[in-house]
């Protein structure tokens, strides 16, 4: 299968991923795939879970969101944060979870803020499983 | 003249206040390298979002976009930049000072201040102004998350209307000596946008969910921009302080053992003095 270039680029690292097959990214309206010679495009992208093939293995990231540029030479994922399975701190999602849980019934100001911080912590405990 | 036990005792004592500091410089200059590796590593990040911000910008509509919204000016928010502890010279009083003055000349009941750094707080809160959110002790685990909660309490104020602008005022990282207090409008946003070229691209879901979507994080990056110059000038101001701190010390304990000397000679030649006197007495 024909691979290309994956970075992925956040405030605190840039790291080059190498040459992988297939990435799928959570889009803002729904997950979409990547593959080798993709048309050059910026995508936004929301809070999920990064599908990277890579030697005919899958990897998952969980992230909060940014933006995806795509172009012939390469594709770039600048995420916020990410995390990958394997560093995911489920005790401390799962506390995030409860927490959100807890303001969302106690019906707390600023209600978008606490979905985003639950729709996080669901999305890292499921990226976590992975 | 203070007796030999008093300076001795004063010597070590000084000896050891020395070390401290010594140690305390050399942590300060490591962690104020930590703190520029990471705005290098930030730089990246925070080009590719500007660039394609400012690449989107023309074909959007801006009335969409409420943190680009100028509106007239009522009530303006600060944003004061502070660490949580002292020992670090002129640092703080020089960003309490400006920000102060500044929020003074508006007028203290119609700014709604924002205090990062125990020190912003104590000094806010004693003076009965109006604070609408404090975060502390966070600056020895400084991550990325800190600003983005930091920033979300300042994006929802100002989208809520409560305040028409946000200054921000922190210390800005020259180089190790020499760290300038800046005051920078930090909403309502303002991009120049570049002639917009035409691009083969697509765009997903569209240029104005992108840019809604981008904004917001594009202002994150700015304020982990603010706290890591923070973070490198406290450290710096710190270093430069404790520097000061060991050679008053080295002063100090020069001084001391001249005197200590003086001390010693003078109470050998009393001594000196009695068993010749002894002597002679003994010899008539």
């Amino acid at each position: 299968m024909s691979s290309f270039q994956l970075e992925i680029v956040t405030p605190t690292k840039v790291s080059d991923e190498g040459q992988v097959e297939y990435v799928r990214c959570p889009g803002l309206d729904g997950s979409f795939g990547v593959m080798a010679s993709h048309r050059e495009a910026i995508i936004a992208l929301g809070i999920g879970e990064i599908k990277v093939t890579q030697n005919g293995k899958d990897h998952f990231l969980a992230t909060s969101g940014g933006f995806t540029e795509i172009t012939k030479e390469k594709v770039e994922l600048l995420l916020e944060t990410y995390e990958r399975t394997e560093e995911i701190d489920t005790s401390r999602a799962e506390n995030a979870l409860k927490r959100a849980e807890e303001r969302i019934k106690a019906r707390e100001t600023d209600a978008i803020r606490n979905k985003a911080a639950l729709e996080r912590a669901v999305n890292r405990l499921r990226v976590s499983k992975r | 003249m203070a007796n030999l036990k008093d300076i001795r005792n004063r010597i070590k004592s000084v000896k050891s206040i020395q070390k401290v500091t010594k140690a305390m410089k050399m942590v300060a200059a490591a962690k104020m390298r930590r703190a520029q590796e990471r705005m290098e590593e930030a730089r990246p990040f925070e080009n590719r979002l500007t660039d394609t911000i400012n690449h989107l910008l023309p074909d959007v509509d801006r009335d969409l976009l409420e943190l680009l919204d100028i509106r007239e000016i009522n009530r303006i928010g600060y944003v004061v930049v502070t660490s949580d502890r002292g020992m670090a010279g002129s640092f703080n009083t020089n960003i309490l000072k400006t920000a102060q003055n500044e929020i003074d000349i508006i007028g203290k009941n119609k700014v709604d201040v924002f205090c990062i750094g125990k020190k912003a707080r104590d000094h806010f809160k004693r003076r009965d102004y109006h604070i609408i959110s404090s975060h502390v002790d966070f600056w020895s685990e400084l991550e990325y998350s800190n600003a983005i909660s930091i920033c979300e309490g300042i994006i929802s104020h100002f989208t809520d209307k409560h305040v028409d602008k946000i200054h921000v005022v922190y210390n800005e990282f020259i180089n190790v000596a020499t760290q300038h207090v800046q005051s920078e409008v930090l909403l309502p946003l303002v991009f120049d946008g570049d002639e917009n070229q035409f691009s083969g691209k697509l765009y997903e879901p569209n240029k104005d969910d992108i840019i809604k979507s981008l904004i917001p994080r594009h202002l994150n990056i700015q304020m982990w921009k603010y706290l890591l110059e923070s973070y490198s000038s406290e450290q710096a101001a710190r270093m430069l302080a404790m520097e000061n701190a060991t050679e008053n010390a080295q002063e100090m304990i020069k001084d001391l053992t001249l005197e200590f000397n003086k001390a010693r000679q003078a109470a050998i030649t009393t001594e000196m003095l009695e068993i010749v006197s002894g002597a002679e007495a003994l010899k008539g």
